[in-house]
C-alpha cells in the first residue's frame, strides 16, 4: 500500500475523465436538444483514428507529414474531431429529417463505425487494425504548485496533457451556453417539448442539428485525444467501451454538466483501480473484471431509482421508452 | 338519422394485400437505393458495380459449400434478431440481446463442461437449455426492474451488455478457465475443449455441404424458431395482448391485460433466443468458450431486426442476406480492388434505406386508408393534429380531426 | 362603462376580414367557402358542434395552414399568413386547447422563448416586463415559478402572457374553459374584460352556450365547415343557437324506457384513492341509470377508473351483486359482468393501431369462447365473425374489419366501443362521458342504445359533464364535487339545483 498509488490513480482518473467528459457533453448536447445518442461509441471510434491520421499527416516526420509540431497535432486532433461532427451527420439525418427511431440510428452508427474504421486505416495507415506506435503528441504539463505536493500525491498533476485541462474548464463555456444563451434556452425546449418551441417559431430541426453534430465533434475529440495522446497509435477496439460508460455517466448526471464532471471522474476512477490498486486489501479479492462493471451497476441503481430520480429531457425521454422519439 | 344497419361487406382482401404489397415494393425501393449509394463508392475504387455486385453474388452461391457458409453465418443472427422483435412488438427495446447473448455463451459452457457425463444427444440438448436459460435469466433482471421500478430498458439493457463482457471475462479467467493445457504449448485464454456430444451435428452432407461451412442443425432449428415466433405473435393470446401493449398501454390495460406480466414473459422469449445466438460458435465452429469469440452479434441482430421489419419471415430473409453480403467480403479481398470493409457499410446503409423508406411507406399507407375513411363521412373536420412548422402536415388518423 | 359588451365600438372598422376561406385535408372539407370580421375592442364567439371547423378556421388565421382559397386582410391590407409567426407580426395570437409550454422552465423562460431579445439572456429584465405585463391586465402570475408546479388556470394565463408579449391585438382561444374549474373561468373571464377594455379582440372557440352568450359581443355559428349566421347575445338564445348549429330542433329529451327497478348491482363504500376520489359512495341498481353530475377534473375519470380496477384503492369497498370485489384486477372484475366506456376512447378505449376485429375481442381475449389450447391460441375465425356482428349491429362505417381503428371517425369508434362492450351483456355499465367529441346523430344512437341496456335490467353508470345528457337519461342524479358525491337529485330537479351540487354544494353568487 502506497500513496504513490493514489497519486498515480488520480493521474489515470484525469485522462478517464477527459475522455469520457468530452463525450459525455457530446450526448448531453444531443440528448438536451430531444435527440437520443447511443452511437457515441461509434463517433470515439471515428475520432480515433481520423485523429491518428491527422496527427501523423500534419505533425509526423517526413516523408509521410509535414512536421508541424505542437500545432500539427492540434489541428489532427481538430481533424479527428471534425470527423466525428461528419460522421454524426449520418445519424442526424437518420433521425431528425427522416425520423428513423433513435436507437436504431446509434446502433448503425456503432456498426458502421467499426468497419468505416478499418476501411479508413487501410486508406491512411495501410494497415487494418492499428497505426504505427510512438506518434507525436502535445507536450505534457505539469501543474503548478499541485504536481509538488508530497506523498506521491503530486504524481497525479504531473506530466498531463493539455487537453486534460482544456476537458477541465469546459465546463464554463458549457454551462453559459446552455443556461444563460438564447441558443441554449431553445435547445433545452426543443428537448423538452419541442411543439412549444415549434409553436413559437424557432427551428427544432436546425437546433437538433446543432446538438447532434456537436456531439459527434466533441465524441471525435475524445477519440482522437485516446488515440493520440493517451496511447499513442491507433488500435482496433481501443475505445473499450468506453463511449457507453459516459453515457451511464451522461445518465447518472441528470444531464447536466456539471454533475458530469464529476460523475466522469468518479467513473475514471473506478477504472482506475484493477490497475493500481491491485494489491491493496479488499481489492485484492476482487475480480479485475468485475471492478469494470462498477460504473454500469451504479448507473442501473441510479435509473432504478435506488438513489434518487433520473430525468431524461423529456422528448428524448420518449425515445428511451422505446416510442421512437420524435 | 341513419340508423338503418347498412350491410357492410366484409371484403377481407384489399388492405391486407395492399399493405403487403406497399411492404414489397418498399423493400425493394429500399433495396436498390441502398445498391445506388454503394455504386458510387466502388466507382471511387475505379472498379464497375456490375462488377462488384456481381463477383459478391457469384462468391456466395459458387458451390454448395458456399451456400452453407452464407445459412451459418445467418444461423446466429436469425436468433438473435427473432429476440429483439420478439420484444419489440411489445413496445420494449431489448438491446441487451448482446449481454444476452454472451451470458448464454456462459452458461451453456459451464453446462456442457458439467453434464459430460450425459450420453449423446442429451448432453447436447442440455447444453442448448442452458443457453437459453442464461440468456432468460440475463434478461430477466431488466424486465423485473421495469416492471417493478419503471426503469427504461434501453438504458439498463446497455449497461448491463458492458457487465455481460466482464461476466465472459470472468468465466474465461477463473471458473471455466481451461485445466489441460497440453504441456509445455502457450494456449490461447479459453475454455476446456467441450466434448463432442455436446457439440451441434453439422448437416448438408447431403447436398455436397462441405463441413468447412458450418452448417448445423442450428440452422433449420432457427427457422422453427423463426415459425414458433410468428405463431407466437399472431395466433396466440400472448402474442396479441403483447402487440396490444406494444401499440397503446392504456387501452390494453382498460381490456384487462396485465402489463407487467406481458413484459415480463416476452423478454424472457426474447432471452432465451438470444441465449441461442452464440451457439453456432461455441458448439459448431470452436468447440469451447475462447476469448477471442464473436462478438457483436446481439447488435447485428438488432440490424437485421429492422431489416426484416420485425417480421418473422422477414428476419429469415434479412439475416440470409446479411450471409450473402459478408460472405461477399472474401470475394472482394479476392477478385476487387474495394476493401472488404465496403461490405460492412454497405449493410449500414441498406438497413437505414429500409428504416427510413418503410416509415415513409406506411405513412403513405394510413393516408391512403384515412382518405377512404373520410369520402365516408364528409364535412366533418377540425384538425386537431399538432402542427409542425417546419414540416406541416395534416392529421394522420380521423380521429385527430377533432 | 368599462368592460360593457361593444360598448360604443360597433362602428369601428373591422382589424381583421377573412374572405371566402376553404380548407380541405385529404377526404374533408374542413372550411368551405367562410367568411367572418374581427373588430377591435370585442369578443367575438366561434362556435359549432366539434368537426365544424372552428379550430380549422382559426389555425389557418394563425398561419398554421394556408387556405386553399380565399384571402385574409390584416387592417384592410391582404397578408399571406404563412406561419404563426407573421400571424404574430400581424398581430394575431392563439392560445390552443392543449398548452405548450416547457414544465422545468420558469414562466418568463417559457414567455420570452423565441423572442429572447438578444444572444445572451437578461433573465432580471424579462422578469420584470413579465411582471408589468401581468399588472396591466390583471393576471396573476409569478414570473419565477416553474411551470410544471403551476394549475392548469396559472398555466392558461402564461399561455396568454406569451401572445400579449408579443403585442398582439387579436387573441384566439381555443375551447378555454374546457380545462377550468368555475372559479378559474370567472376569473379568465375577468382578464378577458380588462383586455377587450383595452381595444383588444378576443375570439373565443367554444361549444358552451352558456359562457358564449355571457361574455361574448358578436357570435358566429359554423356548421360542417360552413358559417351559418352571425348574432348577438341580445338577439339570440340557447335554443336558437343549438338550432344553428345543428341544423334543426335538437332532441334533448328522449323517450325512456319504464323498467321496474331492481335491487342495487353495485355499491361502492366510502371509496378514498389518489386523485380526487375523497370517500365516495354510490348505489347503482338494477334496471336505473345513475347520472353522476359535475364538471370535469372534480374525479369523473378517478371514479370510473376505480370502479373498472385501473386505478388502487386506498381504501374503501366495492360490492358486485353481492360479492366483494374491492382490489380486484380489471380482468377479474370485466369478467364479474363489468363493462367499461371510457372517457378517452384513445388511450383506454381502442388500439388505434390494431384492426377492428383485433379490437373486438379486446376485454374478453381470455375468453373460453374465443380462445383454445387451454386458452393460450386465439380462434381468429370466430373472432371475425364477432367482429362482423358487431359493426353490422352498430352500425359501424368502415370499409372492411381488417382497416386499423385508428382510421375510423370519432363517432365510429365510439360506437366500436360500445358495440364490444355491450355484447358482453355486463350487470354493470360504467359509461364515462360516452358521447364526447361525437355529432348529434351519433349522440343519439348512444342514447339510444344506453336505454336499451337499461330496458335490458342492466345497471348504468352514466359519468357526464354535459347536463344534458345526464337529463336525457338518468332516472335519478349525483353530483360529484372534489371526489365526493355532494347531492342527489330527482330526474326533473331544475339545473341551479344541481348546479349548486356541482359546485360542492355551498350557495354561492351567480357568476
Amino acid at each position: 500500500m502506497d500513496l504513490g498509488d493514489v497519486g498515480a490513480a488520480v493521474r489515470i482518473a484525469f485522462i478517464y475523465f477527459t475522455i469520457l467528459y468530452l463525450t459525455g457533453l457530446g450526448g448531453l448536447f444531443s440528448e438536451r436538444s430531444g435527440i437520443v445518442n447511443i452511437g457515441l461509441e461509434g463517433l470515439m471510434v471515428i475520432g480515433t483514428v481520423t485523429g491518428a491520421a491527422g496527427v501523423e499527416v500534419l505533425a509526423g516526420p517526413a516523408p509521410v507529414g509535414l512536421g508541424w509540431g505542437a500545432g500539427g497535432v492540434v489541428l489532427g486532433l481538430l481533424f479527428g474531431a471534425l470527423c466525428g461532427l461528419l460522421f454524426a451527420g449520418v445519424h442526424a439525418l437518420a433521425t431528425i429529417t427522416f425520423r428513423v427511431d433513435h436507437i436504431v440510428s446509434g446502433v448503425v452508427i456503432n456498426l458502421a463505425a467499426i468497419g468505416l474504421a478499418r476501411f479508413l486505416s487501410f486508406v491512411f495507415f495501410e494497415q487494418a487494425t492499428q497505426s504505427d506506435p510512438g506518434g507525436p503528441h502535445l507536450p505534457r504539463i505539469d501543474i503548478p504548485g499541485l504536481s509538488s505536493l508530497p506523498a506521491g500525491l503530486g504524481r497525479a498533476f504531473t506530466s498531463l496533457s493539455p487537453v486534460v485541462l482544456f476537458a477541465a474548464f469546459l465546463v464554463f463555456p458549457v454551462w453559459f451556453a446552455l443556461y444563460r444563451t438564447r441558443w441554449g434556452l431553445r435547445l433545452r425546449s426543443a428537448g423538452e417539448n419541442p411543439e412549444a418551441t415549434r409553436s413559437l417559431g424557432v427551428s427544432v430541426s436546425a437546433l437538433r442539428w446543432q446538438g447532434v453534430l456537436l456531439s459527434g465533434l466533441l465524441a471525435g475529440l475524445s477519440g482522437a485525444f485516446l488515440s493520440v495522446e493517451v496511447v499513442g497509435n491507433w488500435r482496433e477496439g481501443q475505445t473499450l467501451g468506453l463511449g457507453f460508460i459516459a453515457l451511464a455517466a451522461l445518465i447518472l448526471s441528470n444531464w447536466n454538466p456539471r454533475r458530469l464532471m464529476l460523475a466522469t471522474f468518479v467513473f475514471g476512477f473506478a477504472q482506475a483501480i484493477p490497475l493500481r490498486f491491485r494489491d491493496w486489501p479488499v481489492i485484492e479479492s476482487i475480480p479485475p473484471q468485475l471492478i469494470r462493471t462498477i460504473p454500469y451497476v451504479v448507473t442501473i441503481i441510479a435509473i432504478a431509482g435506488f438513489v434518487g430520480r433520473v430525468r431524461p429531457p423529456a422528448a428524448a425521454g420518449r425515445a428511451y421508452e422505446g416510442a421512437g422519439g420524435s | 338519422m341513419a340508423t338503418e344497419v347498412a350491410a357492410v361487406p366484409i371484403r377481407e382482401r384489399a388492405p391486407w394485400i395492399e399493405s403487403v404489397v406497399g411492404q414489397s415494393l418498399a423493400l425493394v425501393a429500399a433495396f436498390a437505393i441502398a445498391v445506388a449509394i454503394g455504386s458510387v463508392i466502388v466507382v471511387l475504387y475505379g472498379e464497375s458495380p456490375a462488377t462488384v455486385y456481381g463477383a459478391m453474388l457469384r462468391f456466395a452461391f459458387k458451390d454448395p459449400t458456399s451456400i452453407g457458409t452464407v445459412l451459418s453465418i445467418a444461423t446466429p443472427l436469425i436468433f438473435s434478431a427473432l429476440a429483439v422483435a420478439v420484444c419489440f412488438k411489445a413496445g420494449l427495446f431489448n438491446i441487451g440481446v448482446e449481454g444476452q447473448f454472451l451470458v448464454g455463451m456462459v452458461t451453456a459452457s459451464w453446462a456442457a463442461l458439467t453434464f459430460d457425463f450425459l450420453p449423446g444427444a442429451s448432453h447436447m440438448v442440455m447444453v442448448l437449455l442452458f443457453s437459453m436459460v442464461g440468456g432468460m435469466v440475463y434478461a430477466a433482471i431488466p424486465a423485473v426492474l421495469k416492471v417493478t421500478t419503471g426503469a427504461h430498458e434501453v438504458v439498463t439493457t446497455i449497461m448491463l451488455n458492458g457487465v455481460a463482457l466482464s461476466i465472459v471475462s470472468w468465466a474465461l479467467n477463473g471458473p471455466l478457465k481451461y485445466t489441460n493445457a497440453p504441456p509445455g504449448q502457450n494456449v490461447d485464454l479459453r475454455t476446456d475443449i467441450f466434448e463432442p456430444s455436446a457439440l451441434v451435428p453439422k448437416i448438408g452432407g447431403a447436398f455436397d455441404v462441405g463441413a468447412s461451412a458450418n452448417l448445423s442443425l442450428l440452422f433449420p432449428i432457427g427457422l422453427v424458431a423463426a415459425l414458433i415466433v410468428w405463431f407466437l405473435i399472431r395466433r396466440m393470446r400472448l402474442g396479441y395482448e403483447a402487440r396490444a401493449v406494444g401499440s397503446s398501454v392504456g387501452s390494453a390495460r382498460a381490456g384487462g391485460i396485465a402489463i407487467g406480466a406481458v413484459q415480463i414473459k416476452l423478454f424472457l422469449i426474447s432471452g432465451a433466443l438470444a441465449g441461442l445466438t452464440g451457439m453456432q460458435q461455441v458448439l459448431v465452429e470452436r468447440g469451447a468458450l475462447v476469448q477471442n469469440y464473436e462478438s457483436q452479434l446481439g447488435f447485428t441482430g438488432i440490424a437485421v431486426a429492422f431489416l426484416g421489419q420485425n417480421n418473422p419471415l422477414g428476419i429469415v430473409f434479412a439475416a440470409i442476406l446479411w450471409g450473402i453480403l459478408s460472405r461477399g467480403e472474401t470475394a472482394l479481398q479476392i477478385e476487387t480492388e474495394v476493401p472488404r470493409e465496403f461490405v460492412i457499410i454497405l449493410q449500414s446503409i441498406l438497413i437505414l434505406t429500409v428504416v427510413v423508406v418503410y416509415q415513409i411507406a406506411r405513412r403513405r399507407l394510413a393516408r391512403r386508408q384515412l382518405q377512404r375513411a373520410g369520402t365516408q363521412e364528409k364535412g366533418s373536420a377540425d384538425a386537431a393534429a399538432p402542427q409542425d412548422v417546419d414540416r406541416p402536415e395534416p392529421p394522420e388518423r380521423m380521429s385527430e380531426v377533432d | 362603462m368599462d368592460g360593457e359588451p361593444g360598448a360604443g365600438r360597433g362602428s369601428a372598422p373591422p382589424l381583421v376580414v377573412m374572405e371566402h376561406i376553404t380548407k380541405r385535408f385529404p377526404g374533408v372539407l374542413a372550411n368551405d367557402d367562410v367568411s367572418l370580421e374581427l373588430r377591435p375592442g370585442e369578443v367575438h364567439a366561434l362556435i359549432g358542434e366539434n368537426g365544424a371547423g372552428k379550430s380549422t378556421l382559426m389555425r389557418v388565421l394563425y398561419g398554421m395552414y394556408p387556405p386553399d382559397e380565399g384571402r385574409i386582410l390584416v387592417k384592410g391590407e391582404e397578408v399571406r399568413i404563412s406561419s404563426p409567426r407573421v400571424a404574430i407580426q400581424c398581430g394575431i395570437g392563439m392560445v390552443h386547447q392543449h398548452f405548450v409550454l416547457v414544465d422545468p422552465f420558469t414562466v418568463t423562460e417559457n414567455v420570452i422563448l423565441g423572442d429572447e431579445g438578444g444572444t445572451v439572456l437578461d433573465l432580471d429584465a424579462a422578469n420584470d416586463r413579465v411582471a408589468e405585463l401581468a399588472q396591466e391586465f390583471g393576471f396573476r402570475v409569478r414570473p419565477g415559478a416553474i411551470v410544471e408546479e403551476l394549475s392548469v388556470g396559472e398555466e392558461q394565463r402564461v399561455e396568454i402572457l406569451k401572445a400579449l408579449y408579443r403585442g398582439v391585438d387579436i387573441l384566439i382561444l381555443d375551447e378555454p374553459t374546457a380545462v377550468l374549474t368555475p372559479g378559474e373561468a370567472k376569473e379568465l373571464f375577468g382578464n378577458l374584460r380588462k383586455l377587450r377594455a383595452a381595444g383588444k379582440t378576443i375570439v373565443f372557440i367554444s361549444h358552451k352556450l352558456d359562457e358564449v352568450l355571457e361574455i361574448a359581443d358578436r357570435i358566429t355559428v359554423l356548421r360542417r365547415g360552413r358559417a351559418v349566421g352571425e348574432t348577438r347575445p341580445a338577439d339570440t338564445s340557447k335554443a336558437k343557437l343549438a338550432e344553428m348549429m345543428v341544423g334543426r330542433p335538437v332532441l334533448f329529451r328522449l323517450e325512456k324506457p319504464d323498467v321496474r327497478i331492481g335491487e342495487p348491482v353495485l355499491h361502492a363504500e366510502e371509496l378514498l384513492a389518489v386523485g380526487p376520489v375523497n370517500g365516495l359512495s354510490l348505489d347503482v341498481r338494477a334496471g336505473e341509470v345513475l347520472g353522476v353530475a359535475g364538471v370535469e377534473g372534480n374525479g369523473q375519470r378517478e371514479l370510473a377508473e376505480v370502479l373498472i380496477g385501473l386505478r388502487p384503492l386506498t381504501s374503501g369497498r366495492i360490492v358486485l351483486n353481492g360479492t366483494d370485489i374491492t382490489g380486484w384486477s380489471v380482468e377479474d372484475i370485466r369478467n364479474a359482468g363489468v363493462a367499461y366506456i371510457p372517457e378517452d376512447r384513445h388511450e383506454q378505449g381502442l388500439v388505434l393501431d390494431m384492426t377492428l376485429w383485433e379490437n373486438a375481442i379486446l376485454g374478453r381475449q381470455d375468453d373460453a369462447e374465443y380462445t383454445a389450447a387451454g386458452r393460450l391460441v386465439l380462434l381468429i375465425r370466430k373472432i371475425k365473425s364477432l367482429a362482423g356482428r358487431l359493426i353490422q349491429r352498430f352500425d359501424v362505417r368502415a370499409q372492411t374489419i381488417n382497416v386499423s381503428a385508428g382510421t375510423l371517425s370519432g363517432g365510429n369508434q365510439q360506437k366500436l366501443i360500445l358495440a364490444r362492450e355491450l355484447d358482453t351483456e355486463p350487470k354493470l355499465l360504467i359509461a364515462a362521458q360516452p358521447t364526447r367529441g361525437l355529432d348529434v346523430g351519433a349522440i343519439e344512437f348512444v342514447w339510444r342504445r344506453i336505454l336499451d341496456q337499461k330496458a335490458a335490467g342492466r345497471a348504468i353508470l352514466l359519468i357526464s359533464a354535459e347536463l344534458d345528457e345526464i337529463y336525457a337519461l338518468a332516472d335519478r342524479i349525483v353530483t360529484l364535487y372534489e371526489g365526493r358525491i355532494t347531492g342527489e337529485y330527482p330526474p326533473d330537479a331544475e339545473p341551479e339545483d344541481i348546479g349548486v351540487g356541482m359546485l360542492g354544494g355551498r350557495l354561492e353568487a351567480a357568476s
